[in-house]
């Protein structure tokens, strides 16, 4: 019988809801908790669930990297088949706890993993192209049909056999094409197709176009001797020490610090923090990703009115698009209350 | 980058003819042989990537795309023949060139290379079909 | 425009002492036959072979297929412009030999691709599997240039498709299918109130292997046009392409075009099906662009609701079609586009050389990149020289077992972009 261990957070295991979020990791050998019940049916006799872990997901996101590592030795001891997390269907953390587990099983043990959530939940933009993640409804009352996707593709899985196409298997596109054969033959599938949009009825596309946010340039800083500049960069710079923890990838957060005072910034003051690139250079010198140092001069010049004496920065490194979106929509209000004229956006 | 040395032919002016308005980037020995003395045609010993790169070049210098770069049905790294048309004259940047010559150089690496692998008389044919392919282009160029 | 097509079921072909369709099945002379290839000059010598559904056999190169129909009633003839006179056709009545079709196979030039297996997997991709194919292989007189190669070879296709087209004039059609489309006026008054649809067709148009002709005309030689859908059934529409197997139409699908008979199925219930808009993919972009206004043009003169719009072959045909589509809904025209792709042996890399928002509604024939590894067959027509050649081939595609390990773009009608097909990709 193939072998299956199932992550789940406090609440999915009746410990409770927000109150018990720092739920430290526990194993539980041998038990199938909460809708592990649900994969447990839907199994039968080909599989069954050696092992259910539980997290908090407050502890989970808070002590990424020990958490982790926890759960990881504990995956390793029971050498599953496949590894299951969730479904976490709209809860954020509960969802980006999944993927990241998920994707440090696959990568560091070389087990498969399956996970299901809702499509807008955070953790399916941050982890959908590397996990096979389930599209689920936005809350527990679709745990039935969740499962009755995510247990055949688990076991598909453990068993090493081909996975079909997304809309076959029930897991979000992931930018892998994958052929199949369908029921009707294209022509027909297009007459469909084009009747729904004629009639104003929703309709599914088979090819989603790539598409990229176009951002409308603003009209040019009249006087830039009078405007206000600001620096923000996703070059991963901040204060040495990195305090408030940004991820060198998938950051989920950015922050925001003085440089009142700051002419140039020095590898004792300031570091980047990013994943995706040498760091030799900007450590060595900052004001290489963030330009600081040129920006005072230009100030002192009289070319600019005046640096902006905060800057907004995070680590771009695989960072979901809408993570960033959200950093931004975010900070730039703040900026525009303070009388930001224009921003330099620096990257790497 | 380009370690081949462009040779350039310069049309004839015949009869007071016009001087057209476009050139071909090309790596086609036929194109340069069929095409070289009543057309602008600079010839680079070069890859079929490489002939697109050339081509990106020059669109970014401010010349226009005149052909589409993945003429023909023929694949990339199938065919190691590749002939583009662009102006002669620069002026402001053709922004639809650049995007569609971005996008053929991107489509390369999605075919296996194996344009040095044929026997000598499919080259010939693969030089055919790269200039019919081009010289399909003549007439509506030729009518500016 | 009315044209009635009469379904005569062929479900076998044999050779025999006279050429003749006799309680379904299709008896071929070889002599007569013969006589019929031979009559071009540029051609030295011809074989001909059968190739059932189900049997081990592989046909390659594969240069076109084509269905023999034969002209009963009503203005010219089929392949107007090609080989019968250019009068219009498409009203009347027309016979086609169902289950059945002429292939034509052979090398034109080193790198010709196309395969068609009878069995196993390879039979999966192909349309043409299912049918009994009577094929016409080649050989040129000695010195002969690429260009009159294929003209000759296309033409004998023809020529013999519509040799064994006659002989189904006198027969008595196990089916007849109607198809009628009306005058804009007319149709408005007789389907008030359904959407006004066409089907924008895109011919490959670009040179040697590479062409389409519409009543003979070069296609890349002609400005965006209307036809009437019925106009094709006669053959209006063939191809000189051979290049892409996976997504070039052979004439067999212009003259069956899927498009044009599933719109035809919801003419007169839920869309009135106005026209068929022609137009081409020019290898210089000013045509591109002239060629796109001048179908959304038509499109907006035409007070159409919406299209359907269809593509041909790889790569800059993309910017065609995005063009197209782009231009069209910009009429207020809803579209369809139907394509496929090339995302890479992975499935990982961008599927199209061209892409728009406006491009909101697409079927894709799949990814013509995908890896298929072919049995060894018992018998092959044509030749497997090619093999290691091929698109989505390599030197090592000819296994020493016999197998053969390519990308389905090698195989006939595999991704398909008229919707012919059933393979899809997500």
């Amino acid at each position: 019988m193939l072998k299956v261990v199932h992550y789940i957070n406090q609440f999915f295991a009746n410990i409770g809801g927000e109150e018990k979020a720092d739920y430290p990791v526990e194993v539980r050998e041998g038990e199938v908790v909460g809708p592990g019940m649900a994969f447990k049916q839907a199994f039968g006799e080909e599989a069954e669930i050696v092992a259910t872990i539980i997290c908090g997901d407050s502890y989970f996101n808070e002590n990424l990297d020990k958490a982790k590592a926890e759960i990881i030795e504990i995956v390793k001891k029971y050498n599953p088949d496949v590894f299951v997390a969730g479904p976490a269907f709209n809860a954020g953390r509960y969802g980006v706890a999944c993927g990241t587990i998920c994707d440090a099983v696959q990568e560091e043990l070389g087990i498969p993993a399956v996970t299901g959530m809702y499509t807008e939940n955070p953790g399916a933009d941050m982890f959908k192209n590397k996990v096979y993640t389930v599209a689920t409804k936005n809350s527990a009352a679709g745990m039935r049909k969740a499962v009755g996707s995510m247990a055949p593709l688990a076991l598909k899985l453990a068993k090493h056999e081909k996975i079909g196409a997304s809309c076959q298997e029930g897991y979000m596109p992931n930018g892998v094409r994958v052929n199949f054969f369908e029921e009707k033959r294209g022509s027909k599938r297009a007459v469909e197709m084009l009747l729904k949009k004629i009639a104003g009825k929703p309709f599914e596309t088979e090819y989603p176009m790539p598409t990229f946010d176009r951002v409308a340039p603003n009209p040019a800083v009249k006087d830039l001797s009078k405007a206000t500049i600001a620096l923000v960069t996703s070059g991963g710079i901040v204060p040495k020490g990195n305090p408030d923890h940004i991820e060198s990838s998938n950051a989920s957060k950015y922050g925001e610090y003085s440089i009142a005072g700051v002419d140039d910034l020095t590898e004792e003051t300031f570091e980047t923090a990013h994943g995706g690139y040498d760091p030799v250079y900007a450590n060595e010198d900052p004001d290489r990703v963030l330009p600081v140092d040129v920006l005072r001069e230009m100030e002192k010049e009289g070319k600019i009115g005046k640096l902006y004496d905060k800057f907004y920065t995070t680590v771009g490194n695989g960072t979901a698009v809408a993570s960033a979106k959200a950093f931004a929509e975010e900070f730039a209000p703040k900026m525009k209350a303070d009388g930001v004229d224009a921003v330099i956006l620096t990257s790497t | 980058m380009y370690s081949a040395s462009a040779e350039v032919s310069r049309p004839f002016l015949i009869g007071g003819a016009m001087k057209k308005d476009y050139r071909i980037i090309t790596n086609n020995p036929l194109v340069r042989e069929k095409l070289g003395q009543d057309h602008d045609v600079e010839f680079y010993d070069c890859s079929y990537e490489d002939v697109l790169k050339k081509v990106k070049e020059e669109v970014c210098k401010g010349y226009k795309l005149l052909t589409h770069p993945l003429s023909g049905s023929v694949k990339p790294n199938e065919t190691p023949y590749k002939s583009v048309m662009v102006s002669r004259k620069s002026g402001e940047t053709d922004l639809m060139g650049i995007e569609i010559i971005e996008r053929a150089i991107a489509s390369v690496s999605k075919f296996q290379f194996k344009s040095d692998k044929y026997a000598p008389q499919v080259y010939e044919d693969f030089r055919l079909i790269d200039y019919t392919l081009i010289s399909s282009a003549l007439p509506s160029a030729d009518a500016w | 425009m009315r044209l009635e097509v009469g379904h005569i079921f062929i479900k076998d072909i044999q050779f025999g002492t006279e050429s003749k369709i006799e309680d379904g099945v299709l008896y071929v002379s070889e002599e007569a036959v013969k006589e019929v290839v031979l009559e071009d000059e540029h051609i030295k010598s011809v074989k001909f072979d059968i190739a059932r559904p189900g049997e081990s056999v592989r046909i390659t190169p594969v240069k076109d297929v084509i269905e023999p129909r034969v002209k009963v009633e009503g203005r010219g003839g089929v392949f107007p412009g090609v080989i019968s006179k250019v009068d219009t056709v498409g009203e009347g009545k027309t016979y086609a030999l169902k289950g059945m079709a002429v292939v034509t196979a052979g090398k034109i030039v080193g790198f010709q691709e196309g395969i068609i297996d009878m069995t196993g997997p390879g039979a999966d991709y192909t349309p043409f599997s299912k049918l009994n194919n009577f094929v016409v292989v080649c050989e040129p007189v000695d010195g002969i240039k690429q260009h009159e190669y294929e003209a000759a070879v296309r033409f004998a296709g023809f020529r013999v498709a519509v040799y064994l087209g006659e002989l189904a004039r006198e027969l008595t059609p196990d089916e007849t299918k109607v198809y009628e489309t009306y005058g804009i006026k007319e149709g408005m008054e007789k389907l008030p109130g359904l959407p006004r649809v066409a089907y924008v067709q895109m011919l490959q148009s670009q040179g040697l292997l590479h062409d389409t002709y519409v009543y003979g005309v070069d296609a890349k030689k002609t400005l965006s046009t209307i036809i009437n859908p019925t106009e094709v059934m006669d053959g209006a529409i063939v191809s000189g392409n051979c290049v892409s197997a996976c997504d070039k139409n052979p004439t067999y699908v212009h003259e069956n075009n899927p498009v044009v008979h599933d719109l035809f199925e919801e003419h007169g219930k839920t869309i009135n099906f106005v026209c068929q808009i022609l137009t081409n993919e020019n290898v210089y972009l000013a045509d591109k662009q002239r060629s796109s206004d001048w179908t959304a043009k038509l499109c907006r003169l035409l007070d159409l609701d919406a299209v359907i719009v269809s593509q041909e072959g790889f790569g800059n045909p993309d910017t065609d079609l995005i063009m197209n589509c782009k231009k069209i809904e910009a009429e207020g025209v809803k579209t369809v586009i139907i394509t496929d792709e090339y995302a890479g042996r992975d499935g990982k890399s961008q599927s199209l050389a061209d892409a728009d928002v406006a491009a909101d509604a697409v079927v894709t024939g799949g990814n013509a990149n995908q890896v298929v590894v072919l049995p060894k067959l018992d018998k092959v027509i044509g030749t497997l020289d090619y093999v290691n050649t091929i698109a989505g081939g390599n030197e090592h595609s000819l296994r020493e077992d016999g197998t053969i390990e390519v990308e389905i773009q090698a195989i006939t009608g595999a991704t398909n972009e008229t919707g012919f097909g059933y393979l899809s990709a997500r």
